[in-house]
């Protein structure tokens, strides 16, 4: 498939220009690896929650790219921007010396809100009218590029260089769980992530405007052939990956930290996500993500973390040769 | 609003379309499909029949001319809204969503009217019964005729005053190809008015109230179904003059 292959290409891209060379980005984890302390069974144990909590953070981010490529066949390099917008309003509203001082949560909310704003606001201004002049794939994914280097430098200039932390829940006393050990904070973020993942597979399964959604990236011309308004399906599903971003930046800005380059370096984990769980399926982005957070952190059980992201990039090598349509991805009955 | 009864339900006039700038492919059509009629397009490969069907419910930008539904000026105006105004569509290829289960197929036929989906379905499984057993299978596992049927099913959802058929037989074995025609002639029998663009000329202007015959883009014959069955020209160009042994 032609879509397909241009997606891999802009991986390909991703990482050669991207932040795969910045390796300073590291995953929420402990970094205690290398303790003597707990035997290697409790490590693991704590690596791979350590993964899964990572995963849904990676999933949360990830479902809005897999939506819409699915739908509009758009490969959006400025996905990481959308993450990143998320986190900074949030940091504006609750920590940033001229802000209002808001709680987190409320600061959240309305961190999502402004992400599925900016997500209706670029559909609206920048891919509605493309798409209406015909604006090729090629092009269109180029055109993403420079609005991600666009967002990425406005926020920059906005929000500084420096790392920033949430007032609330910054520093926390560890919960043990039998072996493993977990924050309150980070158990809430991986809850939360979890049931925001449900209620995604909830809205595209159960819902009218979910099986729309779907419909639309099956079949566009079929979808207005049904009466779908195929522009109207593609503003909610802007609307919804850039909540779905924002939100995943709050929580990653949470377990971590915020800068003005955090989304843009969870980029290349976001696209390796979707391609593993199979293009354009939304569960397969998310299936994708967790695999691909678990096996970034488990890989530090044996191998420094600086090159977690590099075991990452090499499983799906490995399941793409095995499994070329990705984890979830379908081959249809042909005739 | 009263619809004008001698108004025609679909009039497209002097229709020019095509793919890629500069390059028309169909030049200067014209077809009408009268209330509750059955008419058919026939026409060689590349003549233009799938083009004139995109064209006339708005998947396709007309260049000049114009589409009226019930005399109403609908040119260019985008699909989902002709769907609203009662027109039906069931493409040639890729006419069902696959990754869909038959019944998300029949809601989302039924997307503008949700509140009649259950009576519809009733309806549409009475007429298609090999959909009933299958409602809960993904439309990508089904046969090439079963999708065809569930395409009709799924286009028949809104109850519209008019069905456009792009080449419903195409790929089809003959024993589903028989079915299928043998559907739209109780389809349109139950007050629908088809417009079908057929590769199988001679068995669509069998049951065609009404022919029109397209070449390179334009109006080449027109006439009854029967009428062109037994034209001289159209046997010779389309037919094949086997026909004339019958």
């Amino acid at each position: 498939m032609g879509h397909q292959r241009l997606f891999t290409a802009a991986l390909a891209l991703v990482l050669t220009v991207g932040p795969a060379a910045s390796a300073g980005a590291t995953a929420p984890g402990r970094g205690e690896a290398g303790d003597a302390g707990p035997g290697f069974g409790a490590r693991a144990l704590q690596a791979l929650l350590d993964g899964v909590q990572f995963g849904v953070i990676i999933a949360i981010t990830a479902v809005g790219l897999s939506l819409i490529f699915g739908t509009i066949h758009l490969i959006n390099f400025a996905h990481g921007e959308l993450v990143t917008i998320g986190a900074v309003s949030a940091f504006f509203l609750n920590a940033s010396a001229s802000g209002p001082g808001w709680h987190l949560i409320p600061a959240a909310l309305a961190a999502v809100l402004l992400g599925g704003l900016v997500g209706a606001a670029v559909d609206l201004g920048v891919w509605r009218p493309l798409r209406r002049r015909g604006t090729g794939l090629i092009n269109l994914f180029i055109v993403t590029i420079g609005l991600s280097l666009l967002l990425r430098h406005v926020v920059l200039v906005l929000y500084g260089t420096r790392p920033g932390s949430y007032v609330q829940y910054d520093i926390q006393q560890t919960i043990e769980l039998g072996p493993v050990g977990i924050t309150p904070r980070d158990l809430t973020v991986t809850v939360l992530s979890v049931l925001t993942l449900l209620g995604v597979a909830l809205l595209l399964q159960r819902t009218r405007t979910g099986t729309a959604i779907r419909a639309v990236a099956g079949n566009r011309d079929l979808a207005a052939a049904s009466g779908i308004d195929v522009q109207r399906v593609v503003l909610v599903v802007w609307i919804l990956a850039g909540a779905l971003a924002a939100l995943g930046g709050v929580f990653f800005g949470l377990v971590e930290i915020v800068t003005w380059d955090m989304g843009y370096k969870l980029l290349l984990l976001m696209f390796a996500g979707v391609i593993l769980g199979g293009l354009g399926s939304a569960y397969g982005a998310m299936a994708g993500s967790l695999v691909i957070g678990v096996v970034a952190q488990m890989s530090t059980l044996w191998f420094p973390v600086d090159l977690q992201y590099a075991w990452a990039l090499l499983a799906l090598v490995l399941v793409l040769l095995v499994r070329p349509q990705g984890i979830l991805g379908r081959r249809e009955r042909v005739g | 609003m009263a619809k004008n009864v001698n108004e025609p339900v679909l009039l497209a006039d002097d229709l020019v379309a095509g793919y890629l700038p500069g390059v028309d492919v169909l030049r200067g059509c014209s077809v009408e499909v009268g209330r509750g009629e059955l008419v058919g397009v026939i026409g060689p490969n590349g003549a233009g029949k799938s083009t004139l069907a995109k064209a006339v419910f708005g998947l396709l930008k007309v260049r000049t001319g114009t589409v009226r539904l019930d005399g109403r000026d609908v040119t260019n105006r985008p699909a989902h809204e002709l769907v609203r105004r009662g027109v039906g569509y069931v493409p040639q290829l890729q006419n069902v969503f696959p990754a869909l289960t038959v019944e998300e197929n029949l809601r989302m036929g039924a997307y503008l009217k949700p509140r009649s989906f259950a009576r519809r379905t009733a309806e549409l499984e009475e007429f298609f019964p090999v959909l009933r057993a299958r409602r809960s299978q993904k439309a990508g596992s089904m046969s090439g005729g079963e999708r065809q049927l569930l395409a009709m099913a799924r286009a028949l959802m809104t109850e519209p005053q008019l069905l456009l058929l792009d080449e419903p037989s195409a790929g089809l074995s003959p024993l589903f190809q028989d079915q299928v025609f043998e559907r739209v002639k109780e389809i349109n029998a139950a007050g629908v008015a088809v417009l079908m663009v057929e590769q199988n000329a001679r068995r669509c202007l069998q049951i065609c109230i009404r022919g029109y015959v397209l070449d390179l883009g334009r109006n080449a014959h027109t006439g009854t179904g029967a009428q062109l069955l037994h034209d001289e020209k159209v046997i010779e160009c389309y037919l094949g003059t086997l026909a004339r042994a019958r």
